[in-house]
């Protein structure tokens, strides 16, 4: 339908929200409360516009037209209406640009500003704030609120990842909302009301695998990683865009480092696999790449110990060593997240060295590519029966809010010309669930199983006979009625009614999708079984493998020629030598040969789950919560050049400290040299400042790669109409 | 009578809904989807916490049976067969008549399955409030009654599409359902010959403040605050100087004899810059500072903030009553006036629910027309007027 967003006619399908009416026409007003992919609430108050429609006449059913211009009249909202929670109408006039729009938003930001502590240097959101930029744009850069602000707790522990500033917190609601619409785990709300209100929990900590995402989507430094706190400031990250390797998911992760550290890994936007959101394990388990006994050179064992090398130096050792080997001597095997060039460049190595010893560990008795139709995450997503066998929850954490977001029963949003919608108004708060399209089969209670209609508990390890039941049930007698037996049901632990009921359900469904994971993928019958249920009932599959890159690594046939050249036997001693990557053969498996004990590697590189890393952060409370850089300990890594011997660390911190005064005095020289050179003119205490263009601020969607938008640094104003914005108003170009 | 005769004779009688708002009590029941397998519900809204009103609770504390009448009316109406009454917590004595009288019913047989034969089930839960004054608005109500957080809901949908557990719902105020008890028995022609046009039959006026006799009176709609005020509560006891027509959110209105003479009714005192309200009359005498008297009201809408938007959370819970306490305290100083006046602005019609510009109601009439009394307070420190108490002499 047509609507005019000062003065850019646009057309809109119904159902859109006012406030993407704006930013499609490439114009901007300021919102915290509305975030993609939740439901818009008109909380915050922000996003103000004068908005009118014109109107039908009851008796005639004509437009009422204009006596003047003849055109349809306009009917302008007596007050400047909420754009995030107005559906546009037909020939819905929105104008955001007007005098009195300006004076509702900067009015309104004031208000907003009145009880925040502004304390923007010493705020790891600083840099990246959705207020700062929005209070700098649309603000009055005064404040004439003359009291005490409110004074609440600076930093509370949510739990043991996040910390929240009471005093920072806007109230717009994302956080409390997340909670219940993406993870369906209600964790967090408002307490207290009015003035007063402040965001807590009942409980101790926030028992969900999905808190992390809190901390990118709050529009202020209320909600902080605890683990990147205080570790550097959003301008001085290296913001890189990357793929989480934690499980089969591969979620579009930011990750940012510092002086080549690695200090937080934030979300990223991919709206075919992860929407925004990613799991707690993808986003804090990435401290094992800083770890401290992480090997950083090639070591070669030199008369029994280990010595550091060059490359040149390691490589030519391997060659010299591989060239006295054998045929099938040599043994080659990759971790299952390692990527396809790797995997390409393990099997050229080992056809040169002719050998069938090659494989990828872990990796499944069942092949991880399913039999069958493949589903994807977004079909998961709009799916009208799911069937999942095992524990998702555990395996692939996102999969596992996919199929919570199939049960609110509306489909991913299509995209907009600035990206996925801001305010998607299908989307309510606490929507009602069809929790009865969702089966769990497992053999102990399992997270999803809290949001599924129907739940089975089958004996652990039964998952082939399980399956077979439905199959047969599935494929019913000669008559095509469903066949259950009965018996065999019931040695199962499940009631006839209950098969009955999945196997109808997934029959009758038009979009059906059985999922599975490791508990399947571990027997060939199993996942057999499974293929068979998929094709007898009509469902889609998907397959959920082991680690990020099992599946393109059996694309990529990295496998051992014949069945007793696997990752196992190659680790019982059948080879010479064995050549590894991202795995760790060492001490703890109990079947290590004398063989491999030669073959141990240096130092074992620790690999960290997300389980590891969790229980590693659960402390007694109080004790040691500091123990990180910049609290007193010695830094994790030593630095490069520090070597043990006396007085040498305090020489180099002298030396760097002359250094500093050297420069600070120069600095100081230039100063007093430019300050003497000033234009006698020039007004005391009042730097003009820089005029802001919108240019400068970001660039349009359309050049952003991929058109996707790194959080932090989204363009929220896409910049197409400097000259629209440059007229904006006082408030913003007149500021000194 | 059909459900659907019932609707069109509340419509036909010109019933506008007495909570406050005025929207027509048939025309709302109208709303509701064609009757379908789900669950549909009546609710009355018994949470009558405006300050200076208090009809409903005369209601539900000496004629409960009328009230249960007229929800047994409206959920045959509309096809509810729950009827669900959301009292306030304060109004205990209310309360545990209302409860008996809702045992009564069900031992008489006007509460319960197949009443009468006639195949229609009702039935009613009575619901204690916490002491919200925002649960008086619907949808907050509805989701207090949920036992989730008493916020507002967002509108549309409206209650006729998804209230109550997202299912069809009708809200009323106590007073609408007990007058269509009384339109039912009596026609709506008798009804609608009350009043005037745009406003029919009769209302419950309440009248507190220094006047002789304060309390409830019933009237028929368009009569003058001067008819309420001298010749059924028998005139003011001291010197008045403004009088709140319709309950603490409606603007205050000065005591002459042009707004005395206004009839009572949604139109002519809209006309006026005021609203009707509830119908609660407050009187406030001149011997009272307005910009206390105003503090007060102002006090109470920030303590009674849901805290969900932010002009009214930060703008009148946050800032407002901090420049009234310093404006009371005699600090206010050159400027403070006009920027009292800019934040109502800032305010009014730009919250998410009526709240906000409900405590703006008292606020910019009494600048409007007691300005003088402000700028006395500013500039010497002290009221113009010094008495601390209405009561008091």
């Amino acid at each position: 339908m047509k609507v005019v967003v000062n003065g850019i006619e646009l057309d809109l399908k119904p159902g859109t929200s006012a406030i993407d009416a704006v930013f499609a026409a490439g114009h901007d007003v300021p919102y915290f409360c509305s975030q993609e992919y939740m439901s818009p609430i008109g909380a915050c108050r922000l996003c103000l516009a004068k908005v009118g429609a014109p109107r039908k006449d009851r008796d005639t059913g004509e437009w009422i037209k204009d006596d003047e211009t003849g055109e349809p009249k306009i009917f302008y909202f007596p007050n400047p209406m909420a754009t995030c929670t107005t559906a546009v109408m037909e020939g819905m006039v929105i104008d955001t640009l007007s005098k009195e729009v300006q004076q509702a938003q900067s009015g309104m930001m004031e208000f907003t500003l009145i009880n925040h502590p502004l304390d923007c240097p010493v705020c790891d959101k600083g840099g990246a704030c959705e207020l700062q930029d929005r209070a700098y744009e649309y603000g009055q850069g005064t404040s004439r609120f003359q009291f005490d602000k409110r004074h609440q707790e600076k930093h509370h522990a949510l739990s043991d990842l996040i910390t929240l500033d009471r005093e920072r917190c806007i109230h717009c609601k994302r956080c409390v909302r997340y909670f219940e619409e993406i993870p369906g785990d209600e964790v967090l709300d408002f307490i207290e009301r009015g003035g007063h209100t402040y965001i807590g929990t009942l409980e101790e900590g926030l028992p969900s695998n999905f808190t992390g995402n809190i901390t990118d989507m709050c529009p202020v430094g209320a909600l902080l990683d605890t683990t990147s706190r205080f570790r550097g400031r959003n301008w001085e990250y290296d913001h890189t865009r990357s793929t989480c390797l934690d499980c089969a998911v591969g979620c579009a992760t930011t990750v940012d480092a510092r002086t080549g550290r690695i200090e937080r890994v934030k979300s990223g936007r991919n709206t075919q696999i992860n929407n925004d959101w990613i799991c707690d394990g993808g986003r804090f388990g990435h401290e094992y790449v800083g770890a401290d006994d992480r090997l950083e050179t090639p070591l070669i064992r030199k008369n029994g110990s280990l010595e550091p090398a060059s490359w040149d130096e390691a490589t030519a050792f391997i060659a010299d060593k591989l060239k006295t080997m054998g045929q099938h001597e040599v043994g080659i095997a990759l971790r299952a997240d390692a990527t396809l060039e790797e995997a390409i460049g393990a099997t050229s190595l080992a056809d040169q060295l002719n050998t069938g010893q090659r494989d990828h560990y872990p990796r499944p008795a069942a092949s991880v590519i399913p039999q069958g139709t493949q589903a994807t995450l977004n079909q998961v997503a709009t799916s009208d029966a799911i069937f999942v066998i095992g524990d998702l929850t555990e395996e692939a954490p996102i999969v596992d809010l996919r199929i919570k977001e199939a049960l609110k029963g509306v489909a991913p949003p299509e995209l907009m010309p600035h990206g996925v919608p801001i305010a998607d108004l299908r989307l309510k708060e606490r929507m009602p669930r069809k929790r009865e399209i969702l089966t769990v089969a497992a053999p102990y209670h399992v997270d999803l199983m809290n949001h599924a209609g129907q739940t089975l508990h089958y004996g652990a390890g039964r998952e082939v006979d399980m399956l077979s039941l439905l199959v047969t049930a599935a494929q019913g007698d000669a008559d095509g009625n469903v066949n259950v037996d009965a018996q065999k049901a019931a040695e199962l632990g499940l009631s006839a009614e209950q098969v009955v009921e999945i196997v109808v359900g997934l029959q009758q469904a038009e979009n059906a999708v059985i999922v599975y994971g490791g508990f399947v993928l571990a027997s060939k019958h199993a996942a057999n079984a499974a293929a068979a249920l998929a094709k007898a009932t009509g469902a889609k599959v998907m397959a959920v493998g082991p680690m990020a890159n099992s599946y393109g690594l059996e694309h990529l046939a990295l496998l051992p020629s014949q069945s007793g050249f696997g990752y196992a036997s190659m680790l019982r001693g059948d080879v010479k030598a064995l050549i590894l990557s991202g795995l760790d053969p060492g001490p703890g498996r109990r079947r290590s040969p004398s063989t491999l004990r030669e073959l141990e590697p240096a130092r074992r590189p620790r690999q960290l789950s997300h389980r590891d890393h969790r229980t590693r952060r659960r402390r007694p409370p109080g004790q040691n919560r500091l123990r990180k850089r910049g609290h007193g300990h010695e830094p994790r890594r030593p630095l490069p050049e520090r070597q043990a011997g006396p007085g040498r660390c305090g020489q180099r911190r002298r030396l760097y400290r002359r250094d500093q005064g050297a420069r600070r005095r120069a600095r100081r020289a230039d100063g007093r040299a430019e300050y003497a050179q000033r234009p006698p003119e020039a007004p005391q205490g009042a730097r003009p400042r820089p005029e802001r263009t919108a240019g400068r601020r970001a660039a349009p969607a359309s050049q952003v790669p991929g058109g996707q938008h790194l959080r932090g640094q989204r363009p929220r104003h896409t910049g197409g109409q400097p000259a629209a914005r440059a007229e904006h108003g006082p408030g913003r170009t007149d500021r000194a | 009578m059909k459900p659907a005769e019932v609707v069109n004779e509340v419509k036909a009688s010109g019933l506008r809904g007495r909570g406050g708002a005025g929207f027509p009590t048939g025309v709302k029941w109208s709303f509701m989807p064609p009757v379908d397998e789900r669950q549909r519900f009546i609710v009355c809204n018994a949470d009558e916490s405006e300050p200076g009103s208090f009809k409903d609770r005369y209601i539900l504390e000496d004629d409960p049976h009328q009230l249960i009448e007229g929800m047994i009316i409206g959920g045959y109406a509309i096809g509810a067969t729950i009827g669900i009454i959301y009292i306030r917590g304060e109004y205990w004595q209310g309360y545990e008549r209302l409860l008996q009288a809702v045992k009564d019913a069900r031992e008489a047989g006007y509460l319960g399955k197949n009443l009468f034969d006639s195949g229609f089930d009702f039935d009613i839960i009575l619901h204690r409030g916490a002491g919200a004054y925002i649960c008086g608005e619907e949808t907050s109500l509805m989701n207090s009654f949920e036992g989730l957080r008493a916020n507002p809901r967002l509108k549309p949908p409206f209650p006729a599409q998804a209230g109550v557990y997202g299912l069809p719902t009708t809200i009323n105020n106590v007073t609408s359902l007990t007058s269509a008890v009384h339109i039912i028995n009596k026609g709506a022609d008798w009804f609608s010959a009350m009043g005037t046009d745009d406003s029919k039959g009769t209302k419950l006026y309440q009248i507190s403040g220094p006047v002789a006799k304060p309390g409830v009176y019933e009237m028929p709609m368009g009569s003058s605050f001067r008819e309420l005020i001298y010749d059924l509560a028998g005139g003011p006891t001291e010197e008045v100087k403004a009088f709140i027509p319709g309950g603490s959110s409606t603007p205050m209105l000065p005591f002459d004899d042009e707004h005395l003479d206004t009839p009572m009714d949604y139109g002519s005192i809209a006309k006026k810059g005021s609203m009707l309200g509830t119908g609660g009359v407050i009187l406030i005498p001149k011997q009272k500072c307005i910009v206390n008297a105003t503090w007060n009201l102002v006090r109470f809408y920030a303590h009674e903030s849901c805290g969900k938007c932010t002009p009214c959370r930060e703008g009148i819970s946050g800032w407002m009553t901090k420049m009234y306490q310093k404006l009371v305290q005699g600090l206010g100083a050159e400027g403070d006036l006009d920027l009292l006046d800019n934040m109502a602005q800032n305010i009014k019609g730009k919250a998410f629910c009526p709240l906000a510009d409900a405590c703006l109601g008292p606020v910019q009439s009494s600048l409007k027309y007691f300005r003088d009394e402000y700028e006395y307070l500013v500039e010497h420190g002290a009221p113009m007027y010094t008495r601390d108490s209405w009561w008091q002499e």
